[in-house]
């Protein structure tokens, strides 16, 4: 094996693939990173694969192909080298069991993994639709950060992906709050039908990592007979990961639809307030919100302990309220809101609000929502 | 147990000499004979103690006090108490302690979880807890949804050498011609990482358990569902 690239072009794209090497590789060969070179769909190109049971990633950068052939070496350290050479091209060549990568004028050998023992990686399922990417990463990302973390619920580690037609609904949830996105995509089968929940870690790294192409193609495995698997695509990058199993809670019924208050908040202002006046709130202790005709004042802190109080702008509509929220909760919902003003929909003090983002025009229903359980008022 | 409170001067007389001024301080006397001499603070040790076997011999003064002089049984050596006032006094039957139980946790992880055996998967039945093998018993056989064998090892922590143990248990247990295939299900509160990467390679899956869940215990924190 035998070819050049651009250091740029090879640091990129094992970086990428490094991603999913496994912390702890139960066989050796599983640390290793697959370098695979030759023509592939008329083209010279390197495919770089990553895999460990869980994910599959997979690379394919175009290059210069000398000699053709595969070789298997410790994906870290191909990492950590490529990222540290300098920018000049790079040549790659297998020297009997050895990989030696010369770059300007540093040169390193490598040991080989055996090749012949490395896993085939999964087969893409079937392609199901598609999305562009960055609309697809940043709905990932609102909704991912509600995901639980703790594996004693495993199914709440997920995001919960819900296909009906040309809409997809994002769900996820750790039992204080819960984020649902829709969005519209372009699916293969207008009338398709189908769930899936995804662990929320990955699909979040996953999404990030695909803004490289402009479009993301998702294929995910069809029927209950093959092992849930679902697999994203897109700019010559290619990965797959399985499915988490279990039933994920029914969320749509904790979405309250009637509200007696309604307040609007510039989204900024509010975040850096929020910020401020937690600085003071212990751990687990509660920032309270009062909101009334023309303002929302935030406190927290109480009895001998340090106070902080702020008061801000704010409309609201209905009934005057006041409520209180894990601090870390409410900025993780006022974050990851894409508008200059939070909407906040309150029933009682004890029930969930919904935090959106004020809709382009009125009366339209915002695709994003933050649904947030709000915390025992203290005096 | 006789527990006393009271103002005392402290010296040991034997290989070392040893001095306690007078001050307040507390008295244990133990079932077994020991005597201890605490102060109000480093939780359990004693400024000074005679282990057993001992005697204690209680002498009046002139002076409305006391002197008790506590003598070991083998060596001699002395504890002489001088004892100026008493502010407390009173003695309690104890009987035998049932010890410290670290595995308390852990007995009742296995019968909460066998009670709620379904927090496994649905459609699962519990066969028995303490299920008996040739080299000690499994802490729960159970069946899953498809009839299929289960063996479950319930740790607080999941260390590597609770995965161990299942393995043998599961090796036993897939001689048995009614019972394989035996799967294995490593259970625990936490689950090492190291833990996790052998479970998984040995074809065990890991489930963690939430004890408060599992008690009934609601959490203080408002939730959602």
């Amino acid at each position: 094996m035998k070819f050049r690239v651009e250091r740029d072009v090879l640091a990129d794209a094992v970086a990428w693939t490094a991603r999913t090497l496994p912390v702890r590789p139960s066989v050796p060969v599983l640390a290793g990173m697959l370098l695979d070179a030759g023509e592939h769909d008329g083209q010279h190109r390197l495919k770089l694969s990553s895999f460990d049971y869980e994910v599959s990633a997979q690379v394919s950068v175009e290059i210069d192909v000398e000699e053709p052939g595969t070789t298997l070496v410790s994906g870290r350290l191909l990492a950590e080298i490529t990222r540290n050479l300098p920018p000049q091209t790079v040549e790659i060549s297998t020297d009997g069991a050895k990989v030696v990568v010369a770059c300007g004028s540093a040169k390193f050998t490598l040991l080989t993994l055996p090749v012949e023992d490395y896993p085939t990686l999964p087969d893409m399922p079937q392609l199901t639709g598609s999305v562009g990417s960055d609309a697809f990463a940043a709905a990932v990302s609102q909704v991912a950060v509600a995901a639980g973390r703790d594996d004693t619920l495993p199914m709440l580690t997920g995001v919960r992906v819900e296909i009906e037609g040309e809409t997809v609904t994002l769900a996820s949830t750790d039992r204080y709050r819960l984020a649902v996105r829709e969005l519209t995509w372009k699916p293969e089968n207008p009338e398709l039908s189908a769930v899936a929940l995804v662990p929320a870690k990955t699909l979040a790294d996953t999404a990030k990592s695909l803004t490289t192409g402009a479009e993301v193609s998702i294929a995910l495995s069809a029927g209950k007979t093959a092992e849930g698997m679902i697999g994203f695509s897109g700019g010559g990058r290619r990965t797959t990961t399985r499915l988490l199993d279990g039933d994920f809670p029914k969320y749509r019924a904790l979405l309250p639809d009637t509200f007696n208050s309604v307040a609007e908040v510039q989204k900024s202002e509010f975040i850096e307030a929020v910020k401020r006046v937690s600085l003071v709130a212990e751990r687990n202790t509660p920032l309270r919100l009062a909101f009334s005709d023309g303002q929302l004042v935030l406190e927290a802190g109480t009895g001998d302990e340090a106070q902080a109080v702020e008061v801000l702008e704010a409309g609201l509509e209905g009934d005057d309220i006041q409520i209180a929220f894990n601090s870390a909760f409410l900025l993780d919902g006022l974050n990851a809101i894409d508008s200059d003003i939070a909407r906040l929909q309150f029933t009682t003090s004890t029930k969930p609000a919904i935090i959106t983002g004020k809709p382009a025009e009125d009366g339209a229903d915002a695709d994003y929502r933050y649904l947030i359980m709000p915390v025992r008022l203290s005096s | 147990m006789r527990l006393v409170i009271a103002r005392c001067s402290v010296d040991y007389v034997g290989r070392l000499t040893a001095h306690l001024p007078m001050a307040p301080r507390l008295i244990l006397m133990k079932a077994d004979g020991s005597v201890s001499i605490h102060a109000d603070d480093r939780a359990f040790k004693p400024l000074n103690w005679m282990n057993p076997p001992c005697t204690v011999r209680e002498t009046a003064t002139d002076d409305g006090g006391a002197v008790w002089t506590v003598t070991h049984g083998k060596s001699g050596e002395k504890l002489v108490l001088t004892i100026e006032e008493i502010a407390h006094d009173s003695s309690h039957e104890l009987g035998v302690d049932p010890g410290l139980r670290k595995d308390g946790v852990e007995a009742h992880l296995q019968e909460l979880l066998a009670e709620h055996i379904t927090t496994l998967g649905d459609g699962y039945t519990l066969v028995r807890r303490e299920y008996p093998t040739a080299i000690g018993p499994v802490d729960i056989l159970c069946r899953d949804a498809d009839g299929g064998a289960v063996a479950v090892e319930i740790k607080r922590r999941g260390e590597i050498d609770g995965v161990e143990q299942l393995t043998r248990y599961l090796e036993l247990l897939n001689r048995d011609p009614a019972l394989k295939p035996v799967r294995g299900v490593f259970a625990a509160q936490e689950i090492k990482p190291q833990a996790r990467v052998l479970a998984t390679d040995r074809g065990i899956s890991c489930v963690t358990l939430d004890y408060d869940a599992l008690r009934g215990i609601e959490p203080d924190i408002p939730r959602l569902f």
